[in-house]
């Protein structure tokens, strides 16, 4: 990672020196064969977007719709890898509880979209513009409301601080310096795909500890200020802490972050007496849906 | 370290449902109420090896030694062994029921359910059919709103948390 990292900072160094010859916005454009093939699948475009790709959806400011697409492509390829779960109430369920926590962000205006995943795995995901994903193996786990929109506050807290989108466009720079392109076709948003590649992978590589932690941090709070009692994430570190680390169940979730004992450790410095003046949140053990 | 965790005999009392083996993540003071400014009863060592005995919002109470009062939820972890990395099987199974209540249907096999792993999502193909029903169980902030009301939650004002000083030494390493 680190190498990948100064292999790039080299290259933007000799890009900047040069910078007359440099266009990437050329590089990023999109082969004409492939704007074909997207106006042969309309099915699979959103139905906002624009016909034409803005090349540079990925570098400096991105707009919130390029920051949707990269979402709804990486959500799309992670959906092609584990199904939503059938069970319209559970998803209609989650999907209120995190728009609740959602508006607590600073991310308020985005279409939030949250799923439950047809999966025993213990993890949960988020990808740009406001998707965010648990397993049912996590789901399955929790014991009450708040302890859900702990969960979920994390997730919206990696999209609230754009942790995914600016591990993108490092990756998507690295990509297009090296003209590596892809010209190969696939279903779903041709152009997004071309500059991230398969999205999902994105999520098998994670992000680094410190943007995990700051989640956390960012994460209890926003269930605070929902309303949650702010202990649920806490409790569902504590409850994968006791899990043996050596379970196949957790070994994508700690593949991609640091171990819940760390974390824990991580959060108690930060939160310290901070939270005792709190008012008493709410769990809603009672009215938490549970999966058939 | 693990001098102290093999002095301490991890007895669970059958009687006490919730005891389970945990690990204190810092030296902090046990207090004889789950509240800060109740009276000290002792104090629990950083990697020690504790009970836990009950817990109760933002606070665990825990036994270490002979011992037993209330510390920050987040200066103990659950699970036994010394570090975050060499948890134990089958005593870490024992400190899941802690949490597992709600999972009754952990022990039924899923037919058909295949795991999440990095393979999985590498080869991942893109599902534009998933994704429409994902969209449509969109809920609005105005109905997010209304169920907050319906239900008591109130948004309140909070501020975020600072950065801990990655020096000052709280993470196991």
């Amino acid at each position: 990672m680190k190498k990948t990292f100064s292999v790039l900072a080299l290259m933007l160094g000799m890009y900047a020196a040069n910078s007359a010859a440099f266009d990437l916005g050329k590089i990023l454009q999109l082969p004409e064969e492939n704007k074909k093939q997207k106006t042969e699948q309309p099915a699979q475009q959103p139905a906002e977007q624009s016909s034409s790709a803005s090349p540079l959806m990925l570098l400096g400011k991105t707009s919130v719709e390029d920051e949707v697409r990269i979402g709804r492509q990486v959500a799309g390829d992670l959906l092609g890898a584990a199904p939503l779960v059938k069970d319209d109430t559970l998803q209609r369920y989650v999907n209120t509880v995190g728009r609740w926590v959602a508006a607590q962000s600073n991310r308020k205006e985005l279409n939030w979209h949250f799923g439950v995943i047809e999966s025993e795995d213990i993890n949960a995901f988020a990808a740009p513009g406001g998707y965010v994903f648990l397993t049912k193996g996590l789901y399955r786990r929790l014991n009450n409301e708040a302890e859900l929109a702990g969960v979920l506050a994390h997730e919206i807290a990696h999209v609230s601080k754009k942790h995914h989108l600016e591990v993108l466009k490092k990756s998507a720079m690295i990509g297009a310096l090296s003209q590596s392109v892809s010209k190969e076709i696939k279903s779903g948003d041709q152009a997004v795909q071309n500059l991230i590649g398969n999205g999902a992978e994105m999520l098998a590589r994670g992000l680094d500890k410190e943007a995990e932690f700051e989640a956390d941090r960012v994460g209890v709070v926003f269930a605070a200020r929902s309303g949650y009692d702010p202990w649920g994430l806490p409790t569902v570190l504590q409850d994968m802490a006791a899990i043996n680390t050596q379970d196949n169940r957790l070994a994508l979730l700690y593949k991609t972050h640091p171990t819940a004992s760390d974390r824990l450790a991580r959060l108690g410095e930060a939160v310290g007496d901070r939270f005792d003046s709190l008012p008493t949140g709410k769990e809603f053990p009672d009215r938490f849906y549970r999966i058939k | 370290m693990r001098r102290l965790c093999g002095i301490l005999t991890l007895s669970l009392a059958s009687s006490l449902a919730l005891a389970a083996p945990g690990v204190a993540l810092k030296t902090e003071n046990m207090l004889s109420k789950p509240s800060a400014t109740s009276a000290a009863v002792g104090k629990m060592s950083k990697g020690m090896a504790v009970d836990i005995v009950a817990k109760q919002g933002g606070w665990l109470q825990v036994k270490a030694g002979k011992t037993q009062g209330w510390v920050r939820l987040l200066s103990v972890r659950a699970g036994a062994g010394g570090s975050g990395s060499n948890g134990l099987a089958g005593v870490a199974g024992v400190a899941g029921a802690v949490t597992q209540k709600s999972d009754p249907s952990r022990v039924v096999a899923v037919a058909g359910v295949r795991g999440l792993n990095e393979e999985d999502l590498k080869g991942a193909k893109f599902n534009a059919e998933e994704l429409s029903r994902l969209e449509g169980y969109a809920v609005s902030a105005s109905q997010a709103k209304a169920f907050a009301d319906k239900s008591g939650l109130k948004a309140a004002k909070i501020k975020a948390l600072p950065k801990p000083d990655a020096a000052s030494g709280g993470e196991t390493p």
